[in-house]
């Protein structure tokens, strides 16, 4: 219950319509009585009506699909998913650095040996452990290109060994002496492995013509493209494995 | 899926006239409106807005600009330092100075501050406790802003205040 003479605040409330019917009516016969401040009303009341009519039209603009929800939605995940690469990126370095240190040493000391030696050391690293802490799964997501493309902006198609009944089920990042390595895992239907591996050619720009060459149970696929390194490794005998290998030389 | 996306789209037009009338320029009005949203969408999943989801939104986007604000006047005092710098982002252009006599020159005059308090009252029909409530402020420190809004408004209005930002046309 509004008492008289008004308050500003009242004379707002009933400008702005929030009073209740009494106290409308209430003031409205006091307004009715005193000239000046019903002139002062209802200037502001016509200042209101004005900016209402004038900021109308801005509800009519064009519509802009970017700040639709789903486009908004889309951005998001976007942004989570590379700081959760970064994120991911940092600690394997971390933890191939440190923990796997030992191991990565030889890996890089063979590096310097043979071809490639470091895919075929990350094959027996991880590849052949089920279970393998992975960056990138099949599961989680059906474009590895795309997880490849965030790390490598200039990386080649990846191999497509379905052909031969391979698919790719995983990935992970390796850390090496000449950068960043990534090794994409593929699987057939009875478990066999196989490996597409990238990493850049290293300070000295050491390119390779294509080659192979075997290691142990183990065979290194080998070829640059003029940003990267690759090797495709793969189990020697294995009749599978062989069929992997004509693929490729369908695929890149 | 999304329960909210089809209220969200419903307000959309609000949330960048109100925007608009925060940065009076559109481009930078649909970045905060973007800005917003990505707030609002990212907080849905933990935190929920207890009353209107209008006034929810309204808050954030405020907020959101009185961020830009911040960063951009800094920028403008690093620009300054470095001798360059003119913002004339904020002056009236000359249709504007033109039209000046009107309503929406007028308000487009105003700090934004009394320009949100205006456009909630008397365009969008909000409560002046929703207001307190997106401000953080008592309902009394809401009722003084926009007695001096409104006072601001009718005066420019009128008139009776030429700012030194006024150009003189050609």
């Amino acid at each position: 219950m509004i008492t008289l003479p008004p308050s500003d605040q009242d004379l707002h409330a009933y400008v702005d319509g929030h009073l209740n019917e009494a106290d409308r009516e209430q003031l409205q016969l006091y307004l009715a009585a005193h000239p000046a401040i019903a002139a002062k009303v209802q200037a502001w009341q016509q200042d209101a009506q004005h900016l209402r009519a004038a900021l109308s039209g801005a509800l009519h603009v064009v519509p802009n699909p970017q700040l639709d929800p789903t486009a908004i939605r889309h951005n998001l995940r976007r942004q989570r998913r590379r700081h959760f690469a970064t994120a991911a990126l940092l600690l394997i370095a971390v933890s191939v650095g440190g923990v796997g240190g030992w191991q990565a040493r030889t890996l890089n000391f063979a590096s310097h040996m043979l071809p490639m030696a470091d895919a075929v050391q990350a094959y027996r690293m991880f590849a052949v452990k089920d279970g393998m802490a992975s960056d990138w799964t099949a599961s989680t997501s059906n474009d590895p290109q795309r997880w490849l493309d965030q790390h490598f902006a200039r990386a080649d198609r990846i191999p497509d060994l379905a052909d031969a009944g391979f698919k790719p089920v995983g990935g992970r990042m390796i850390s090496t002496e000449q950068g960043a390595a990534a090794m994409l895992v593929y699987e057939d239907g009875s478990g066999r492995k196989a490996s597409f591996y990238i990493r850049p050619p290293g300070p000295q720009h050491y390119l390779l013509a294509r080659g192979a060459r075997r290691d142990g149970e183990l065979q290194a696929d080998y070829w640059s493209s003029d940003e990267y390194n690759y090797a495709l490794v793969t189990q020697a005998d294995d009749e599978a494995a062989k069929r992997v290998r004509s693929a490729l030389g369908r695929s890149i | 899926m999304h329960g909210i996306d089809n209220q969200l789209r419903d307000l959309l037009p609000r949330l960048r006239r109100f925007a608009q009338s925060l940065t009076r320029h559109p481009a930078s009005a649909d970045d905060l409106v973007q800005a917003s949203l990505e707030k609002a969408l990212g907080a849905w999943a933990s935190k929920q807005p207890d009353g209107d989801l209008r006034a929810w939104l309204f808050a954030i986007l405020y907020r959101q600009f009185l961020d830009t604000q911040r960063s951009a006047s800094r920028y403008r005092r690093l620009l300054t330092l470095f001798g360059g710098g003119q913002d004339d982002h904020h002056v009236p252009s000359a249709e504007r100075t033109v039209v000046a006599q009107t309503t929406l020159a007028a308000f487009e005059r105003l700090p934004h501050e009394q320009r949100a308090i205006l456009l909630w009252v008397t365009v969008e029909g909000l409560r002046y406790q929703e207001i307190a409530d997106i401000l953080g402020v008592p309902i009394g420190t809401v009722m003084s802003r926009l007695s001096r809004a409104r006072q601001a408004l009718r005066q420019l209005s009128e008139g009776e205040i030429t700012t030194p930002s006024l150009r003189v046309l050609k």
